[in-house]
């Protein structure tokens, strides 16, 4: 398994890769490192620049400035070299749909070298892991939108590449075809595959990344491991009190503050607080103590891990474009008194 | 490494099955001919009954084997248009981003697109057979090298076009605009040679004059040129042409 920061080798280097298109600056001095066996994700909004950046890592296009290697081969002097080592799935659908699922894997094994003796046996397998045994023989024209996603996964799987790029590889998946995704991706790291991924699912990014780099408008914001940059913004607590009056809230407030319980404490409505803290679980029984000690109910106390969500928050002031709801990691925490 | 056998192989085999899969395309590619030859071979030929004008043989059977040419040229110069669709719908990337050799990806493709138009143009020259009765059946060896030839050039030129030109309506216009006088001084409807002075020499530059002068050689014996002269035309210009076709293609980015 993966860990970070082991004397490791750098597999893909970026040293301020810049594209610009007509003036507008898609990706913006972009420097990373990606070391072997890692799954390393960008987690940004759409248009950030998470799709440029893979054009231009696997030579689909020229860089407007800065530098890059992939698999020690400059992307810019060497790209039929680094062609050789990276499998990609791109973001939209490359399968021809006049031909059939089975012709498109037998049309990507040759064009990627698959070996033809076992070409065969390793359709046979990709199309076991995606279910779409029984849709081999039929045009990709008939497959739905999942099917084909599915498909091109097997597709960008079959030459068993050592560096995989994923561009947004659940895109538009069901929750248990996700699951199974990622499964397999774990499976690839297990077999030595360092995997550069893009999403702006952050789920995905915290369940599947060693190391995340955050992106937005073209710039890497933040990066690091998910657990550190969770550790750069604080927990949430939540609490409700029995009591509406303004000023039992006001005496729990200043009660909170003094006891040096929390940073920061924000009343949200009448008798309900917010505070941010660095351990929630350890302060929520003190806040039960403060609040029996001047006599007051609390209904309800929840508390909310940070999720990259919250860092994507507070580094730019805005939620990630279209993130998906259900990601939030919350604990709830239900209490009451007679 | 990966087998650049294996790589021409692929291409060769999509082209031709995305072609037998389209059944409007088989019909259209072939009928089209069908109606030059009928309509304009056989009504030149009543109009001009009595007088015989090219080498004593009838109107169509002088047209016939330029028809055949003509549609092994349309359809060959026509087909880098399928590079546009790819670019569009995404599976040029899958492609370019693949390790296989581009000069073998370029090939295979050409290779494929003039099975397709070889193909065709052995459909109209069967359908000439039966419309032109003069005609000699024995020349169809060396009209299967004319249009193989011929197919190979111009799937290499509109390819190196599609390159170029990224949109349907250009390539279309683009297409059209050398299309026409490709085949007005191709000598598919009359003799290059009666053409006035810098007409009659400009034509030699087209390489579709070789292959119609081939064609017609052997199916009426009325060609102008010699069967070498019109081979080595023919094998340079698709040397040339698939050249650029690879160079082209090598530097294509998804841009």
């Amino acid at each position: 398994m993966f860990e970070a920061g082991k004397g490791l080798e750098e597999v893909i280097v970026a040293e301020g890769l810049t594209k610009t298109f007509n003036g507008f600056k898609a990706v913006d001095k972009v420097t990373f490192k990606v070391y072997r066996g890692e799954i390393f994700g960008f987690l940004g909004p759409n248009g950030a620049g998470k799709t440029t950046t893979i054009n231009l890592l696997t030579t689909l296009m020229k860089p407007s400035e800065g530098r890059g290697w992939v698999a020690g081969f400059s992307i810019l002097s060497e790209p039929e070299k680094v062609r050789r080592k990276i499998g990609v799935l791109f973001q939209d659908i490359t399968l021809d749909t006049e031909l059939t699922g089975w012709e498109n894997l037998w049309f990507h094994g040759l064009i990627y070298g698959v070996p033809r003796k076992e070409l065969k046996q390793r359709i046979r397998e990709m199309l076991a892991f995606v279910e779409l045994e029984e849709w081999a023989d039929r045009q990709v024209k008939k497959f739905s939108g999942g099917m084909r996603r599915r498909l091109q996964i097997a597709a960008a799987l079959l030459h068993r590449p050592e560096i995989l790029f994923l561009d947004e590889p659940t895109l538009g998946l069901d929750p248990q075809t996700r699951r199974r995704i990622w499964d397999y991706i774990f499976q690839l790291q297990k077999e030595g595959i360092t995997v550069f991924l893009t999403t702006h699912y952050m789920e995905e990014a915290e369940r599947l990344c060693n190391r995340v780099a955050v992106i937005d408008r073209g710039k890497i914001i933040a990066m690091g491991r998910v657990d550190e940059l969770k550790g750069t913004v604080g927990e949430n607590i939540h609490i409700r009190l029995a009591s509406k009056s303004p000023e039992d809230a006001e005496k729990f407030m200043e009660a909170l503050k003094s006891g040096g319980l929390a940073g920061e404490v924000y009343l949200l409505q009448t008798g309900e607080i917010t505070l941010s803290t660095r351990n929630a679980s350890e302060v929520l029984p003190k806040i039960f103590e403060e609040a029996s000690k001047l006599n007051l109910k609390i209904l309800e106390a929840s508390y909310h891990a940070p999720t990259l969500e919250d860092v994507f928050l507070r580094l730019t002031g805005r939620r990630l474009r279209d993130s998906e709801v259900g990601g939030i990691e919350s604990i709830r925490l239900a209490h009451r008194r007679r | 490494m990966v087998n650049p056998l294996g790589a021409i192989y692929i291409m060769w085999y999509r082209q031709v099955k995305r072609f037998l899969r389209s059944r409007s395309r088989i019909i259209v590619s072939v009928v089209q001919p069908i109606i030059w030859m009928v309509f304009l071979g056989l009504g030149f030929t009543s109009a001009l009954r009595g007088k015989p004008l090219f080498g004593g043989v009838d109107y169509l059977t002088f047209f016939a084997p330029g028809v055949i040419m003509m549609a092994v040229f349309f359809t060959a110069f026509f087909s880098g248009i399928s590079v546009i669709w790819d670019r569009e719908f995404g599976f040029l990337k899958e492609i370019l981003v693949a390790p296989a050799s581009r000069t073998a990806i370029i090939f295979g493709r050409i290779l494929g697109d003039a099975t397709i138009a070889l193909l065709q143009g052995v459909a109209v020259m069967v359908a000439a057979f039966f419309l032109a009765s003069q005609l000699n059946p024995l020349g169809a060896g060396w009209v299967l090298v004319a249009a193989f030839l011929t197919s190979l050039q111009f799937t290499g030129l509109g390819i190196t076009l599609a390159s170029k030109l990224k949109s349907f309506e250009g390539f279309q216009l683009v297409n059209t605009f050398i299309s026409m006088p490709l085949v007005f001084l191709s000598g598919a409807f009359y003799p290059v040679s009666q053409l006035p002075p810098p007409a009659s020499q400009l034509a030699y530059l087209n390489p579709l004059v070789y292959g119609v002068d081939l064609t017609r050689e052997a199916l009426t014996g009325l060609g102008s040129l010699p069967t070498s002269l019109n081979l080595a035309a023919l094998l340079l210009s698709s040397l040339l042409l698939i050249g650029f076709a690879a160079w082209s293609f090598n530097k294509a980015t998804v841009e």
